[in-house]
């Protein structure tokens, strides 16, 4: 089977790009099934490469930088790269603004997956949030209520265009059930995450030594912001002087600027670092440091890597009550402790129901590691190559 | 002239694994090794009996899967028999392994079904 993936990949700094490596990663050892892998990525910034290392009886890889990340002729130049490649199956690794945070650039993007279709291709979409559960305003879209209304309407007109393709995957359960009771959608199934860590049979270790780390992990500014994590480290210092809280990131694309001011708001809050951007190699040193791996979420929008990722290295977890997160740790099998969203009190509050019980924190990190393990990345990839076999047959 | 006559035999050697209870990222690791065990011997026709379980995630799901690929690259197929709990069924319905899975009933075991 030759397949052609529509992604974000390293080093480009796009959204999904870490889904979008690690997928890929696995998607190269499947040899036994797969004949040539073609990425259509997003160009880098000047003087940047893409590069991936070839291992012996992996699959063939090309990769063609072919979009840009807010042009407006993304969709006829993808089409092009995928008329030259002719795969068998073509993947669109996506979200809503994948393609561009201003609403034409974004919306033609997404129009892709249907040229595609259109034009004779086999076309499979892993779309990981879809408009209906999407807070714009967290998003950082919207703002005006009748602006909201519009963009709600083209989300609905996307999402139908999104649907025509021959498969649609989405992370969620719930997903599943809108796009099947809204759009009366058939070709919608649910892929879930997955852990993107190997599994192994030891439990890496919940409680590492040196000082008490509360981590968060992410791109911020929009859905994940940290004001209230910083209020809660703050609230946490009295009884706990040598408590590190560790920001590790960027802004979201949608918010430059977000974290600086951040830092400027809360200069006066000690203990607190930021990393900054987190390549792939500091990522198992940035998770084994932390004690606790914390979700300052005020909405979501789709299924959580970090979540995965935290289970991955055994790690205890503090999470929002929110619907589809909630929803989400239930089926999955993941544990933590909850607090009610945009409350910094109840969040120290489940801070500290973590690091000042060990039992606790040992307890929700095995449980975790036990839930990422069940599922790892790997066998998701294996799920989207059936369903491809299946797709073919038609 | 005597008549030669050539005999082969085809056997096809078939497991049907009933299992009764919650089917979870915390038992899924047995069930695992159980059909690792069996895929090491050659077998390749696995029936998954799920009348009796309770509840399917992910993580069980992902054994039947991963089974299903390595029997299939063996040329053989794995079926199922169709649990009665709606909590275990949901998530083969969700993940539209309902369409990829061949299910058949009790009495179906016998090898037409291969």
């Amino acid at each position: 089977m030759r397949i052609a993936m529509v992604t974000t990949h390293p080093p480009s700094k796009g959204s999904l790009n870490e889904y979008g490596y690690h997928f890929v990663r696995y998607l190269r050892l499947k040899a036994d099934t797969i004949s040539e892998l073609t990425l259509l990525v997003d160009e880098l910034p000047t003087g940047g490469e893409y590069a991936l290392e070839t291992a012996p009886g992996s699959v063939p890889v090309k990769i063609v930088p072919c979009w840009k990340f807010g042009a407006l002729d993304n969709a006829l130049r993808i089409r092009k790269a995928v008329q030259a490649a002719h795969p068998d199956v073509v993947l669109f690794n996506l979200q809503f603004a994948t393609f561009g945070d201003k609403k034409i650039p974004a919306t033609l993007g997404l129009l892709t997956p249907w040229l595609l279709k259109r034009s004779g291709f086999k076309v499979a979409i892993l779309l990981h949030n879809i408009m209906e559960t999407v807070n714009l305003k967290s998003a950082g879209f919207g703002g005006n209520p009748l602006i909201e209304a519009v963009i709600r309407l083209f989300g609905n007109i996307v999402t139908r265009f999104l649907l025509s393709v021959d498969m649609v995957a989405v992370t969620i359960p719930k997903y599943v059930e809108i796009l099947e009771g809204k759009y009366g959608a058939k070709n919608v199934m649910l892929a879930p995450h997955g852990s993107f860590e190997e599994p192994t049979d030891a439990v890496p270790n919940t409680m590492p030594g040196g000082a008490s780390t509360v981590m968060t992990f992410g791109k911020f500014g929009t859905y994940k912001t940290v004001d209230i994590l910083v209020e809660a480290h703050a609230m946490l210092q009295p009884d706990h002087p040598n408590l590190r809280l560790v920001i590790a990131g960027t802004d979201s694309p949608n918010a430059a600027g977000y974290l600086e001011g951040v830092q400027k708001k809360y200069a006066h809050v000690t203990n607190v670092e930021y990393t900054g951007y987190v390549a792939e190699t500091d990522v198992p040193r940035i998770f084994g440091e932390a004690w606790v791996v914390a979700f300052p979420y005020t909405s979501t929008t789709g299924s959580s890597g970090v979540l995965h990722q935290a289970g991955g290295f055994g790690k205890a977890v503090v999470l929002p009550d929110l619907g589809d997160l909630a929803e989400l740790v239930q089926e999955e099998g993941y544990d933590g402790e909850f607090f009610e969203p945009n409350d910094a009190q109840s969040l120290a509050d489940s801070i500290r129901r973590v690091i000042d019980h060990p039992e606790r924190q040992m307890e929700i990190g095995s449980h975790n590691y036990m839930a990422a393990n069940g599922l790892p990345i790997d066998e998701v990839v294996d799920w989207y190559l059936i369903h491809f076999q299946e797709i073919l047959k038609k | 002239m005597t008549i030669e006559i050539t005999t082969k035999e085809h056997t096809i050697r078939i497991i049907v694994l009933a299992l009764n209870g919650r089917l979870d990222a915390f038992e899924a690791p047995a069930l695992r090794k159980v059909c690792d065990d069996y895929l090491a011997q050659q077998v390749n026709h696995i029936v998954f009996d799920l009348t009796e379980v309770s509840m399917l995630d992910s993580a069980g799901l992902a054994v039947l899967v991963s089974t299903l690929k390595r029997t299939r690259l063996a040329n053989g197929d794995v079926r199922l028999i169709w649990p009665r709990a709606e909590a275990a069924a949901r998530i083969l319905k969700l993940t539209k392994f309902d369409q990829v899975f061949q299910s058949i009933e009790p009495s179906q075991i016998v090898p037409r079904g291969f």
